[in-house]
């Protein structure tokens, strides 16, 4: 709501610069998104009379004036070539500065002085009109200031005005809350005229959905002049508050809303057939409208209609039908409430928002109906010498009326935190409009109809409590009875995200978002599950949800190689989404637990088979290129399957790896990640041709994604006893087929029981010269440790035995020592 | 010569040897010259024997001095030779230490989710639990159940991702007070952190952000309480020094609603030009207020027993703020040049 402080003034008497009024609306009411500037800011306009006019001697587009002051005569250089001998003009003197910041001084343009400057009407905040000097009528009394006819400058209060205050809207409302605030008064202008036009009897009003349409007014005046135009102060105020001025009976509608919050409209008569009908849009109705798209309306849209075409969507946009134009001598104006949800969905599906359809969503006061009629009829005679007719046609069968809320003081000082007397509680209401009672310890509020948010206790303590002021109320901790904490999960999540931040990893947080392309190259769609769908994505690009982290993190990945980065290693934890088939018969149940919070069946169902979606918490990781470069004394670490592994066995003790092909992994650098038997995840190098379609082409890129319950990233520590005497490290070399699983040679020993094996650890893997051919080198490192020094001849046979399990279990033949 | 003029001439050769030898590999080979098994020194010992007994105890004593004396040489010759070749070599060993160091992986934590782990922390400390829920909401649970009912206004002004029927993207994190709240009696002290969304994509708003929600419902709580809890938390991320205020504002299921502003870190408020508060003095920091009874009857509370607080703040916000982040984009971009500086 743009507010002009000069308007504000009319209602409401105020001692306050525009920064005090705005600091105080943002703490005692609504939020000031700022404060604009229009016209003079600071100096004096006069009213001059142009003596002479013509071409400036030394330049082609300008023109040069003898202006006449009241008594003093100047020379002013101007652009514009409006201006004649005789005109009477706006003069801003030398020594003002403009909204824009300007300071004017007197000037020499093109080796001509120039005193002041004459005035555009966008100059001087009367509209965006720039391509002239605004002529003043002979009303205008040379050498008076102008401001004596009309504000030369003004300021303009943007207030950020919250859904649920349609009373703020409007200058009356805004006046009414500042007199609030300020604890005064404040005046509505009390609308005169004769009543001395044609019936509008002779028109007909018809309301068929009543459902939609509480209250339904019209008002004919007749015999208005053609193509007149508002008075300039109306037209200033009009533009001041933010809309276009058009003509004399566009402009008091607009005057008026702007004024009341209540939105008007105004039809020519001569163009409606017998009068109006409001009813619902016929199957398949079309209509043209003011911005000249048709649009193919439905049967749950009000329409104002004729007894033969549908002249406006209720509340929403007018078709040019009907409208009012520069030939309109005789008008019906309609001011009306509409049911507010319904021209919200009208809105909504036609894809058209207005200033009128935003003000009627919010459910309109139908007892603003009646002053805003009076006011405009008031202002069309006023302004277009129109007759007003004697009778309003109305439709209003259900009247409301104010209703009774009681106010508990002892409630107040609880929810507020704050002390709280009676008297100023009652004043604060009464100055909002309420009519206020009294009975013991409580206030009964007859609620004006005009504030529908005051329906309970608490709004009015809100209010009070407010106006008051917030910074009385004093700062309280409260004693809070529980032992607070993170429970198991939520600290593991802790220690898993510092873990791979300290292994050297870079924590992302992308979207959980994008596009089909995600699921199809990655070979997803293979398996039959498709990923969930957004119904209004913000792009095609942005539709599908995400069913892994992967893919988020391999664009993350590309973007940083297309920025320059040799690789890097990324992580994230979040939720990734799957569709979960619902049985037959479901949908209803579903829809009633979506909407209704009801289970309906069964109580223990879980609640994916009600919203077809299974959300799950996962962690992912993405090595990808040089992970770390090469130092002057280091090589480079690469994206490879056993980085990716190694950083999951340290958040997943107890992994059991097992190769497993994925479709968009390696086929012969891709594990199932197993704990306990079950799948917890995967790890494993990306398919080149999927690292190509990600963007990351010819780059190794090594991943891993795990269900968040399986990792252990803080294994519960248990000590382990170990003993002072030397242990003895043995080295065994051995040849196995080039097939043979180096795990399952580990698992093999393992199997053994060795009571004396402490460690068994593989320090090389040989294929080549040195051994034959289809087959390879796996070198051992055993740790051997006792509670007492262990003899050569101990350590040996044991040794013995594991080189024995070993050509058993897989053929090992031990290199020579 | 006489075997005591030989002694002699090899006790002379001997320490001019030692004294002449410049390292201890030099040293050695003159030890074992004069004093090794096969040294003439120790064939003159062995045969001490061998000569008559009026002679033995003369070459005997000359024998053992000068073995002395060239061992004490040789011992005092080693000390000073081996520590100047221990520096020498540790000399030779110097490295340029300006090179750079063997470089360890350097990872990072997301700025928001410092910001969330921090106020986190301090509502535990105050007695809260952490509650969490599906990022996938029900129509119910996203609006209906904290009072903003099927054609309410007040849905226009959160542009909602929707799915399936009934189904969207949660556009807050409150949806987890109810559950919350439908899981338990009173009293309930908790935050609730998480990734949120809204249909908007421009300079200042990205479709996903992130948010924490506090709520507290408990015998006798007022806005006084939320006014002195959101105080605390202010400054325990913000510094000792601020100030909060609050302001009126309007939020469906807070009655009465106000929003928080918290004085400015950096300037206090002092200068016109501060690239923190734009020279108001006050950072907008969150939205707050008094649950409304509606909302605690839905969940079947008694709101004339309990009252309650609520208010949701966003950390990414909050990480622009504190770190001087200028674009709330860069967040979710997965950029390394920026995860790298937290």
């Amino acid at each position: 709501m743009r507010v002009p402080l000069s308007w504000l003034r009319e209602y409401v008497d105020f001692d306050l610069s525009a920064d005090e009024l705005s600091d105080l609306f943002s703490l005692r009411s609504q939020e000031v998104d700022g404060l604009d500037r229009l016209g003079v800011l600071d100096g004096e306009v006069v009213v001059g009379e142009v003596v002479e006019f013509g071409q400036h001697p030394n330049a082609d587009r300008l023109n040069v004036a003898k202006v006449d002051l009241g008594g003093q005569e100047v020379q002013i250089v101007a652009g514009a070539p409006n201006p004649y001998s005789g005109a009477r003009v706006p003069i801003v003197l030398p020594g003002s500065t403009l909204a824009d910041g300007r300071k004017l001084k007197k000037a020499k343009l093109r080796g001509m002085e120039s005193f002041g400057m004459m005035m555009s009407e966008r100059e001087l905040g009367i509209s965006n009109e720039h391509t002239g000097i605004l002529l003043l009528d002979e009303s205008y009394e040379v050498g008076r200031p102008v401001s004596d006819y009309f504000p030369v400058g003004d300021t303009v209060l943007e207030l950020d005005v919250n859904p649920n205050r349609p009373d703020l809207w409007g200058m009356i409302g805004v006046a009414r809350e500042l007199a609030a605030i300020l604890k005064t008064t404040f005046r509505i202008p009390e609308p005169r005229f004769e009543v001395n036009g044609e019936p509008t009897s002779a028109y007909i009003l018809r309301v068929e959905a009543p459902d939609l349409c509480p209250r339904y007014d019209l008002r004919r005046v007749s015999h208005v002049r053609p193509g007149e135009r508002a008075p300039l102060e109306m037209r200033r105020r009009v533009h001041a508050a933010g809309m276009r001025p058009i003509n004399a009976i566009v402009d008091a509608t607009n005057y008026v809303m702007i004024e009341t919050g209540q939105p008007i409209h105004a039809f020519d008569a001569h163009q409606v057939r017998d009068g109006i009908v409001v009813r619902r849009a016929h199957p398949g109705e079309e209509m043209t409208m003011l911005d000249g798209q048709t649009r193919q309306l439905d049967e749950e849209m009000l329409v104002i209609a004729d007894e033969e075409r549908g002249l406006v969507v209720a509340g929403v946009m007018g078709a040019e039908t009907a409208e009012v134009d520069d030939e309109t001598t005789d008008v019906l104006v309609e001011v009306a409430t509409f049911n507010g949800r319904n021209i919200m969905e009208t809105s909504q599906r036609l894809g058209l928002r207005t200033d009128a359809s935003g003000r009627f969503e919010r459910g309109l006061d139908p007892e603003m109906v009646a002053y805003a009629m009076e006011r405009v009829t008031g202002l069309l005679a006023w302004n277009t010498g129109g007759c007003p007719a004697p009778n309003t046609l109305s439709h209003y069968p259900e009247p409301v009326a104010p209703w009774q809320v009681p106010l508990r003081l002892a409630r107040a000082e609880l929810l507020l935190g704050m002390p709280v007397e009676e008297g100023e509680a009652a004043e604060r209401l009464e100055l909002l409009g309420c009519k206020v009672g009294r009975e013991d310890g409580c206030l009964l509020a007859d609620v004006p109809t005009f504030r529908r948010d005051l329906g309970r206790e608490a709004d009015l303590i809100e209010e009070v409590g407010r106006l008051i002021g917030l910074e009385n109320v004093p700062a309280r901790l409260p004693g809070v009875p529980l032992p607070g904490g993170l429970t198991p999960n939520q600290k593991k999540l802790r220690s898993l995200r510092r873990l791979l931040a300290d292994l050297g990893l870079a924590e992302a947080v992308t979207y959980p978002f994008g596009p089909d392309r995600w699921i199809e190259d990655l070979g997803l769609d293979d398996d039959g599950r498709r990923a969930l769908k957004l119904r209004n994505p913000l792009s095609a690009e942005a539709g599908n949800l995400r069913p892994a982290l992967l893919p988020g993190l391999l664009d993350a990945a590309a973007r940083n190689r297309s920025f320059g980065a040799r690789g890097g290693a990324l992580f994230e934890v979040g939720h990734v989404f799957e569709p979960q088939e619902q049985p037959e018969g479901m949908r209803e149940y579903a829809l009633r637990y979506r909407l209704s919070g009801e289970i309906g069946l069964d109580a223990e169902m879980p609640a994916e088979l009600l919203t077809g979606v299974v959300e799950k918490g996962k962690v992912a990781g993405v090595l990808a290129g040089n992970v770390r470069p090469p130092g002057w004394n280091i090589p480079a670490i690469t994206a490879g399957f056993f980085e990716a592994k190694g950083l999951v066995e340290r958040l997943v003790p107890g992994a059991v790896f097992e190769p497993r092909p994925r479709p968009f992994l390696h086929p012969g650098r891709a594990a199932a990640v197993l704990l306990d038997g079950a799948e917890a995840g995967w790890a494993g190098e990306l398919h080149p041709d999927v690292a190509a379609r990600f963007g990351l082409e010819g780059w190794p890129v090594a991943a891993f994604e795990l269900d968040l319950g399986s990792t252990e990233p803080d294994p519960l520590m248990r000590f382990e006893p170990f003993y002072n005497v030397p242990a003895v490290s043995m080295d065994l070399a051995v040849v196995v087929n080039t097939d043979v699983r180096v795990g399952e040679m580990l698992e093999a020993v393992a199997s053994l029981g060795s009571p004396i094996l402490a460690d068994a650890r593989v320090f090389d893997v040989y294929e080549g010269a040195q051994v034959p051919s289809g087959q390879k080198s796996v070198a051992l490192n055993f740790t051997f440790q006792a509670a007492q020094t262990l003899t050569d001849a101990e350590v040996k046979a044991e040794l013995d035995r594991i080189s024995e399990q070993l050509r058993e279990a897989f053929g090992a033949e031990v290199r020579g020592t | 010569m006489t075997a005591a003029e030989r002694i002699e001439e090899l006790r002379e050769e001997a320490l001019s040897a030692v004294a002449s030898a410049g390292s201890t590999s030099d040293l050695e080979s003159v030890r074992v010259r004069y004093l090794g098994r096969s040294a003439e020194l120790t064939e003159i010992k062995k045969s001490i024997r061998d000569l008559p007994p009026e002679d033995r105890k003369a070459v005997g004593g000359a024998s053992n001095k000068a073995t002395k004396e060239i061992e004490g040489a040789l011992h005092e010759r080693l000390e000073s030779v081996a520590a100047t070749e221990r520096e020498e070599r540790l000399r030779a060993e110097a490295v340029d230490v300006t090179l750079p160091g063997t470089p360890y992986l350097k990872g990072s934590l997301h700025p928001s989710l410092r910001v969330i782990d921090e106020v986190v922390d301090f509502f535990v400390g105050l007695g809260y639990r952490v509650a969490e829920g599906p990022e996938v909401e029900t129509d119910y649970y996203n609006f209906t159940a904290l009072n903003i009912p099927p054609g309410h206004p007040a849905r226009g002004m959160q542009d909602t991702f929707f799915l399936d029927e009934g189904l969207v993207l949660r556009t807050h994190t409150s949806p987890v007070q109810i559950r919350t709240m439908l899981s338990q009696e009173p009293p309930v002290y908790v935050v609730c952190p998480g990734r949120t969304y809204r249909r908007d994509s421009d300079p200042t708003h990205t479709p996903m952000f992130n948010q924490i929600e506090g709520l507290a419902v408990d015998k006798g709580l007022t806005l006084g309480h939320l006014k002195g809890t959101l105080a605390a938390m202010a400054r325990h991320v913000f510094g000792e020094d601020v100030k909060v205020r609050l302001r009126p504002s309007y939020f469906q299921f807070v009655e009465p609603g106000v929003e928080l502003d918290v004085s400015c870190f950096r300037c206090g408020g002092s200068d016109p030009n501060c690239k923190v508060c734009r020279g108001a003095g006050w950072i907008e920091m969150l939205g707050a207020g008094m649950v409304d009874p509606a909302v605690l009857t839905e969940v079947g509370y008694d709101p004339e027993e309990y009252t309650g607080f609520a208010f949701g703040m966003g950390p990414d916000r909050m990480a622009m703020v504190r770190y001087g982040i200028p674009d709330l984009r860069l967040f979710f971009e997965g950029d390394l040049r920026f995860l790298h500086q937290f």
